[in-house]
């Protein structure tokens, strides 16, 4: 298994998303970080903390979920339902 | 009003006897940390507002003893649960001693057949929800504090619940309370004496009297809670528009539907959705048309829910808007079951992100007058940002008001970035005077200060005699009557104005 | 209500300058989600000592309302969990959108460090870090000193030095023997080569969490220097509290030159059960509930392993509480807090066993031996027995028998 090193832990280059956003980490988005050079200064977090910060907020919200009810309807059932309907019923 | 004294050896002493000395707090940091709320705070004058001692009662008899040992000394005692609320109830406007509930946190047995639960006020309702989870049912009080606010601050305020649509805000589900008056008794309220009856026609209606007063009329010591059947499904729906008035009038068309199990229906306007897209907390991009968003949710049965959903997926469909998915739809409503405004959504003049409070207005609004108070209050903030570049407009939501009917007002909310940390007099002021501004257009349009967090922050709290009228008159009436002392949390509400004339 | 017009030490004007940015975005929020998760704040509901006061501090001594004399001992409430900056808003919603997060910990640590540097000491931290200079690890009993450290591994023949070292933690080298002991033979039998450290002193991590960072910087220079004398370029790790030393504290001090590869053993067992070198045949007929050490789960989100470890063991039946819930659960051992309010602690630890209490369950299992004593000692009056998810395992393979259960597992 491959450990900690702290080699690793540098983010990949950024990709500018809009002219306020750019991604580093797959499916990441981040402030442009010229956005934080005057009052607050980004800090520097290891590759390992900003997935961990991801991954326990889909954890958080999940949990959240299941603890409101126990399933969600789909949307996008109800909409091809509906548009499937539409189409025998012009 | 109560003259504040310094707090000498022997009423220290006295609290002591009442609650124990271990929890009779006197250190700065302990009295320095419960000056504040999330509120908006004049970081500038913090020393104003720092109690001059600390208590921490367990019972509703300790809490008694405090009270009428501050009647006989003429001590202010304000009352603090979470201190969470977005209004300053909990912020010692007089110092005073600080009535801190938390201890009391005692959860009584889940009674199943009449549907109740009594709990101390300390107890915060997502842990409640919690443990209530095996048995089925849940205490559906859905603040964006869910899962930090406790339920004596609930009652403080007569919060709104995101879910009060479906299942009613606080005043619908707090069955009765118990409450400590201003002059020491320990009395219940609720419908009629029955401590779980759900109606009652006996007597006035105490209960509500004592709901919202911003712990001026006493403090909440039990509560008996509703317990209603923990939904089996949710269906969440967020569709993008191209205009606002697509999404208003699509949201008047879904709120007026009939369809019993609808928790909510929400607006965002164009100023949130620009907002959303430089920094939501799970930032999505949006497509360059999008104007604005409208959005439902539902809870209840399976059996209810999806067939009400499909309609309503009907009725937005032929908005012309369009559906995000069901994954960014469902993440992005449970996230709303839990959401403060973070500071880094502050932005300066030039784009820079900067640490800004949220101040949420709360008003609630006539369904026909959303468009033009939001055009109005963009305006005034918008003044205000041009002068005093340390506020930011954040944009506007829209939210399903009446409980058990989400139809005819909203409770509209135009989020503010503060930036405190540069607050002084003059921008203090020009901020005090905006919400004042803000609080008249509510009710010029026939609307009310605040559907949610309470209307005693200052500038807004000038024009309470305005919106309540010969109401408020009775309110400093009983003020007087219940607290001929003026010390539960005197200065609140202009209250204080009860006693000058006598 | 001012301060004393005495000049502030200038170590203060540094702390402050270094945190007023992280102390206003508290602040500025005030939202206090992290109440209702502080192991701390749960059994004392005193909010003079939540997260949201410890960042509010520095802002009142910014506007100079308050003095480090003022704030130093409420520092001292704090496990160093970490629960309260992950469910912070600031992190958990936008932490990496900004790459700013809440970072309580750190925040702690730094206080405890200003007050340190400017001579205000808590009198048991004091005596504890004393102790541990001199005898080179913590004093966790009677009798630890630097001759003993490897005392734990005399029977196994583990050679000195190699590429992969074994660091074995304190309270394991010294109290809970029969754990790392454990980790070795399940090493040892998946064919794992690693070798012990020529003269182990303990991690500083400890010093470092009560504010002695100077002592804590030596100690990591040692160890660092003691590494590459062997010729390591991997350390095994068996427990949280080291794991966070070498993956935070480590990095920080060292920079670029820190190219060691730091594994943690439970990470490295599961994989070991999950590729067949490791076989569990030996049933466990207990049922047995997981306790997610806080600084693996809230601080390093490591969450899975032990989980999957826990399935893999026969006869076992595991009643899991989820790790997010887990967020909330703490034993009270961390950051010293037990050796300066073994009351907290044992407080704490109490709340964590009355919640594994109420499932149906004998066994509370943890990753962790600093929390293995207090827990121990509270599960007590229930019929709730306490061990190491290692030497569960170690049992499960044949190698060891559960240590100090009352209540023999079956196969023994």
């Amino acid at each position: 298994m491959q450990g900690y090193r702290r080699a690793d832990q540098t983010p990949p280059p950024a990709q500018r998303i809009t002219d306020l956003v750019v991604m580093r980490h797959e499916h990441i988005y981040e402030v442009d970080p010229d956005l934080m050079t005057e009052h607050v200064e980004q800090q520097h977090i290891p590759a390992w903390d900003m997935l961990r910060m991801v991954d326990s907020r889909l954890e958080w919200l999940y949990m959240l979920q299941a603890h409101f009810s126990d399933e969600r309807v789909s949307g996008e059932e109800l909409l091809a339902e509906i548009e499937a309907e539409e189409a025998s019923h012009p | 009003m109560a003259t504040v004294t310094a707090l000498d050896d022997r009423v220290l002493e006295g609290l002591a006897e009442i609650v124990g000395h271990q929890y009779v707090l006197t250190s700065k940091t302990a009295r320095i940390n419960r000056a504040r709320v999330p509120s908006m705070f004049a970081v500038h004058r913090w020393e104003e507002h720092v109690p001059q001692v600390v208590v921490l009662p367990a019972s509703a008899h300790e809490v008694s003893e405090i009270v009428k040992l501050a009647n006989r000394e003429r001590i202010p005692v304000v009352p603090r649960a979470g201190g969470t609320g977005l209004v300053d109830g909990a912020v010692p406007l007089n110092r005073g001693i600080l009535v801190d509930i938390k201890r009391m946190d005692h959860v009584g047995e889940v009674d199943l057949a009449e549907r109740a639960i009594t709990v101390g006020p300390g107890v915060n309702m997502f842990k409640l929800n919690e443990m209530l989870r095996p048995y089925g049912v849940m205490y559906p009080d859905n603040p964006a504090s869910y899962t930090c606010a406790l339920v004596g601050g609930r009652i403080g305020t007569n919060g709104w619940s995101l879910l009060g649509a479906r299942f009613g805000h606080v005043r619908n589900l707090v069955i009765s309370f118990e409450i400590v008056l201003p002059t020491g008794e320990i009395i219940r309220v609720g419908e009629g004496g029955g401590i779980k009856t759900r109606s009652s026609s006996s007597g006035y209606r105490l209960k509500e009297l004592f709901m919202g007063t911003q712990g001026t009329l006493g403090i909440v010591t039990e509560a008996t809670l509703e317990l209603v059947k923990r939904p089996e499904a949710e269906f969440s729906a967020f569709w993008l528009q191209r205009s606002y008035d697509t999404a208003w009038k699509t949201g008047g068309e879904l709120m007026r539907s009939g369809y019993a199990t609808i928790a909510g229906v929400m607006l965002f306007d164009e100023r949130k959705v620009d907002f959303v897209r430089r920094d939501d907390e799970a930032y999505v991009p949006q497509p360059d048309w999008c104007e604005a968003v409208c959005a439902f949710a539902l809870y209840g049965n399976r059996a209810e829910v999806r067939p009400a959903a499909k309609e309503m997926m009907r009725i937005a469909k032929a908005s012309g808007g369009e559906y995000v998915g069901d994954e960014i739809a469902q993440l992005d409503w449970s996230a709303r079951h839990d959401r403060y405004a973070t500071p880094l959504h502050g932005r300066t003049p030039n784009g820079q992100v900067a640490p800004m409070s949220w101040h949420c207005e709360d008003a609630g609004i006539p369904y026909p007058k959303v468009p033009e108070i939001r055009k109005r209050w963009h305006a005034i903030v918008d003044d205000l940002v041009a002068r005093h570049p340390i506020f930011d407009d954040w944009g506007m939501f829209s939210y399903t008001n009446g409980p058990y009917k989400p139809w005819g007002d909203m409770l509209c909310e135009i989020d503010v970035g503060i930036w405190e940390e540069h607050l002084d007099d003059e921008t203090w002021g020009a901020w005090v005077d905006c919400k004042r501004e803000i609080a008249r257009a509510s009710i010029e349009v026939g609307g009310t200060i605040s559907a949610a967090h309470g209307s005693s922050r200052a500038g807004e709290v000038d024009l309470v005699p305005l919106e309540l009228g010969g109401a408020y008159d009775v309110m400093k009436t009983i003020k007087r009557a219940l607290d001929p002392n003026n010390i539960m949390n005197p200065g609140k509400y202009g209250l204080d104005s009860a006693y000058e004339d006598g | 209500m001012t301060a004393d017009d005495k000049p502030a030490d200038p170590s203060v004007g540094r702390v402050l300058d270094d945190w007023r940015n992280a102390a206003y975005n508290c602040f500025s929020s005030g939202h206090k989600f992290c109440r209702e998760v502080c192991p701390v704040l749960q059994v004392t509901h005193d909010e003079t000592h939540s997260p949201t006061a410890f960042h509010a501090n520095l802002v009142a001594m910014d506007k100079g309302l308050l003095t480090i004399e003022d704030v130093a001992a409420d520092y001292v409430n704090c496990t160093q969990c970490g629960a309260c900056e992950l469910r912070c808003p600031n992190t958990i919603f936008a932490g990496d959108f900004y790459r700013f997060r809440t970072r309580t910990v750190d925040l702690v640590k730094a206080m405890r460090a200003l007050a340190v540097e400017n001579d205000i000491h808590q009198p048991e931290w004091q005596r504890w870090n004393l102790q541990t200079d001199e005898l080179k690890a913590e004093p966790v009993l009677e009798g630890v000193s630097q001759e003993r450290v490897a005392d734990w591994a005399a029977e196994l023949g583990l050679p000195i030095g190699g590429e992969t070292i074994l660091f074995c933690d304190c309270e394991a080298a010294f109290y809970r023997t029969s754990q790392p002991k454990a980790v070795a033979k399940l090493l040892l039998a998946a064919g794992v080569e690693f070798g012990l450290m020529r003269e182990q002193w303990c991690c500083g991590g400890p010093a470092a969490e009560m504010g002695y960072v100077d002592q804590a910087r030596r100690f990591a220079e040692h160890n660092i220097a003691d590494w590459r004398a062997v010729g390591a370029k991997r350390i095994l790790v068996l427990d949280p509290h080291d794991y966070i030393t070498f993956t935070e504290d480590y990095p920080k001090y060292f920079g670029d030159d820190y190219d060691f590869e730091i594994v943690l053993v439970i990470e490295l067992i599961a994989e070991l059960i999950r590729d067949g070198r490791l076989t569990l045949t030996v049933p466990v007929e207990r049922r047995a509930t997981y306790h997610d050490p806080c600084r693996l789960n809230k601080r390093k989100g490591i969450h899975r392993e032990p989980r999957e470890i826990m399935r893999a063991i026969p006869g076992l039946t595991f009643e899991d509480v989820d790790h997010v819930t887990q967020w909330g659960y703490c034993s009270g051992a961390g950051a010293g807090l037990g050796i300066e309010k073994p009351e907290l602690t044992a407080a704490i630890s109490a709340r964590r066993v009355e919640q594994a209490a109420t499932l149906d369950i004998d066994l509370l299992v943890s990753a962790c031996v600093w929390s293995e004593r207090p827990l121990s000692e509270q599960a007590a009056p229930h019929a709730i027995e306490v061990c190491d998810l290692m030497e569960l395992v170690a049992h499960a393979a044949g190698l060891q028998p559960l240590a100090g259960l009352n209540v023999a597992a079956a196969g023994d």
